[in-house]
């Protein structure tokens, strides 16, 4: 009778621990899953942005997102009341998140550690925090236009856009991981249950061909030159001419990284890379050099500049409408005359013209790894009348970027080759380093073509018309250029876009600088404004380089 | 013999109970352990995060920039011996 009791006891435990295992595993299994199965998705770390020498420029910083749980909430109005002075916000624009029919709310993202630790002294019922992390610009908004911003996309999630963010996105974001445990009622984890762990692979940190040095120096002139000359807008890029490694890109205005939203996007654009003008004149060194390179003039050569060209209908003239007689080569640069240049054009020929328009990567994209570039726009050559092959000469009538400026002027004064231009030496990853090395598109010109037709742009700084500023002692070379904006097909005298791009030292370049300002209203010529913004950045760069003076 | 048996199979049965319990309570210590690294890498994370960004302000431009001012830097270092060297042998 014993024996049946306690086997009866034992079969009504085992039913009990059956019924009960029963309701743990099948009938609450899909709903109570997470209560002992956690799995939790592990998110990368963003890859960090670094300058040439490993000076931070992009980090990542600690935040949160304060959430509210409505359903727990107990005193609507105080809650309300202190969080508005907490985080300094109006009660009424909480109060407009705060939908009481909902199990979670998300009400304010971007707190820093202060903020929480605030709130969370404040023991409300129903808040509580999701770490997040945010990016942390430590040079503030320096390189705005080269660094784009961190947004989010339809799912809430980071996404780089513009710049450095939004072309190397997937090389910064990483991949997210996750771990999967079991976990008792305390929330330890169950040592003989589920343990599954996939690391997140953190992004990618890159490190940049720009110098912040060189950065600041070319926004802090630029901040002065666009106050004196009064232009509206403008850019400074300096390159390595060897490499065409970018040791600086700015452009203004520009917006605040932190804040990108407050800004419209036409502060987005970065004009130096999707922004299409007409050069003027920088653009005469190049149709020289190609007509150099094709041995249809000689350096020595001479024009008789008598008058204004005649070109169809059209009538061409210098600047100042004078004339100088005969004139050599060298002199047609050094005082930028039109007519000059047309004769140039004129021996080199249409089909020449055309072919080294090609060549030096006008019409297409440069493929500087900056998410927004344009490919500018070059016309077929079916399309050509001869006025266009005589402006081109001087560089009206073609649109290009001012990346297809520097980078064409570049092949030019290095020997002759077309490089890519990049911002990304090395990107980073945990076990890897990949080095991005600088990459010849093409050869344009010999070597000797490249020598001449830099000392006649050293010629042209020493004997311009205008008398700059410039360092003693230094060979420096470099043109100006004044191109008048078209609006709606008719060119308007009031507005021009002033430029000049050039170079030091001459004889083994170290920076090639372009700046160009957007219709400066001091004075609408090149030569009064860009020129001499770029000597107050060449000045800079000179003593920051250490370079010697070789004169 | 049949004694023997019996009392071998209940020292190995209080054995096997005593070693549960060993197990069970090692188990729950090694889990403790367990989330308190996990607590522990997550707090010296966000400390790693908030050091990284304290020396990159401390090493920016802008904080050379205001510590330059501070001191007076910019007003009081005028470059005028580059022109003039006699005042530099002085």
């Amino acid at each position: 009778m014993k024996i049946k009791f306690i086997f009866l006891l034992f079969i009504a435990f085992y039913l009990a621990i059956i019924v009960r295992l029963f309701f743990l595993q099948v009938i609450y299994s899909p709903a109570n899953k997470g209560a002992y199965l956690k799995t939790n998705k592990l998110y990368p770390i963003r890859g960090r942005i670094y300058d040439q020498k490993n000076q931070s420029l992009v980090l990542n910083q600690n935040s949160y997102q304060l959430y509210i749980e409505p359903k727990k909430v107990d005193d609507k109005d105080k809650l309300l009341h202190l969080l508005s002075e907490s985080l300094e916000v109006e009660e009424a624009s909480i109060s407009a998140k705060l939908d009481m029919s909902k199990y979670w709310v998300a009400i304010a993202g971007g707190l820093t550690q202060e903020q929480k630790d605030k709130i969370d002294k404040l023991n409300l019922k129903g808040t509580g925090f999701d770490y997040q992390t945010k990016r942390f610009y430590p040079e503030a908004s320096l390189s705005a236009h080269v660094i784009g911003f961190l947004g989010k996309n339809d799912q809430a999630e980071d996404v780089g856009h513009l710049g450095l963010e939004g072309f190397y996105d997937r090389d910064l974001r990483g991949l997210p991981g996750f771990v999967e445990t079991e976990r008792d009622i305390l929330g330890r984890p169950i040592l003989i249950g589920i343990q599954q762990r996939v690391e997140a692979e953190n992004g990618r940190d890159l490190i940049l061909t720009i110098d912040k040095n060189v950065q600041e120096i070319s926004k802090k002139r630029l901040l002065e030159g666009l106050d004196k000359y009064q232009a509206k807008k403008g850019c400074v890029i300096t390159a390595d001419p060897k490499t065409m490694a970018i040791l600086a890109l700015v452009c203004l205005p520009d917006y605040d990284l932190e804040k990108y939203y407050l800004f419209n996007e036409n502060f987005y654009k970065n004009l130096a890379i999707s922004d299409l003008y007409e050069p003027g004149s920088v653009f005469k060194p190049l149709i020289v050099a190609a007509a150099l390179e094709e041995k249809k003039i000689k350096p020595n050569d001479t024009y008789n500049e008598t008058g204004q060209v005649a070109v169809g209908e059209y009538n061409i003239k210098t600047w100042n409408d004078k004339y100088e007689g005969k004139i050599s080569i060298t002199r047609i640069l050094e005082k930028s005359s039109n007519v000059g240049m047309v004769y140039i054009g004129e021996k080199l020929g249409n089909k020449n013209i055309y072919n080294y328009l090609k060549k030096y990567g006008f019409g297409q994209n440069t493929g500087i790894d900056l998410e927004g570039e344009s490919s500018g726009y070059l016309k077929p050559a079916n399309n050509w009348y001869s006025i266009d092959y005589s402006t081109v000469t001087f560089g009206q009538g073609i649109a290009i970027t001012p990346i297809q400026m520097i980078r064409a002027f570049a092949s030019i004064i290095n020997g002759g080759y077309l490089m890519k231009p990049y911002l990304v030496q090395k990107i980073v990853s945990d076990n890897k380093v990949t080095e991005i090395k600088p990459k010849i598109e093409r050869r344009i010109l010999s070597q000797m073509t490249s020598d001449i037709i830099k000392k006649m742009l050293v010629s042209t700084v020493e004997n311009a018309e205008a008398k700059w500023d410039r360092p003693k002692g230094f060979a420096i070379g470099g043109k100006t250029g004044t191109a008048q904006v078209p609006i709606k097909g008719i060119y308007d005298a009031s507005k021009t876009i002033a430029s000049f791009i050039g170079f030091a030292p001459a004889a083994e370049p170290k920076f090639l600088t372009f700046v160009v300002l957007y219709e400066p209203k001091s004075s609408q010529w090149g030569s009064e404004t860009a020129a001499p913004l770029f000597f107050e950045i060449a000045k800079d760069l000179i003593v920051y380089y250490g370079i010697s003076p070789s004169q | 013999m049949k004694n023997i048996f019996l009392r071998t199979i209940g020292i190995i049965m209080t054995g096997l109970v005593v070693l549960n319990l060993f197990v069970m309570i090692s188990g729950i210590i090694i889990s403790d352990e367990i989330n308190n690294f996990e607590q522990k890498t997550d707090k010296l994370h966000k400390i790693n995060l908030s050091l990284e960004k304290e020396v990159a302000s401390l090493n920016s431009l802008k904080f050379a920039e205001e510590q330059a001012k501070e001191f007076n830097f910019t007003n009081s270092s005028a470059p005028q011996y580059i022109d003039q060297l006699k005042y530099a042998q002085r």
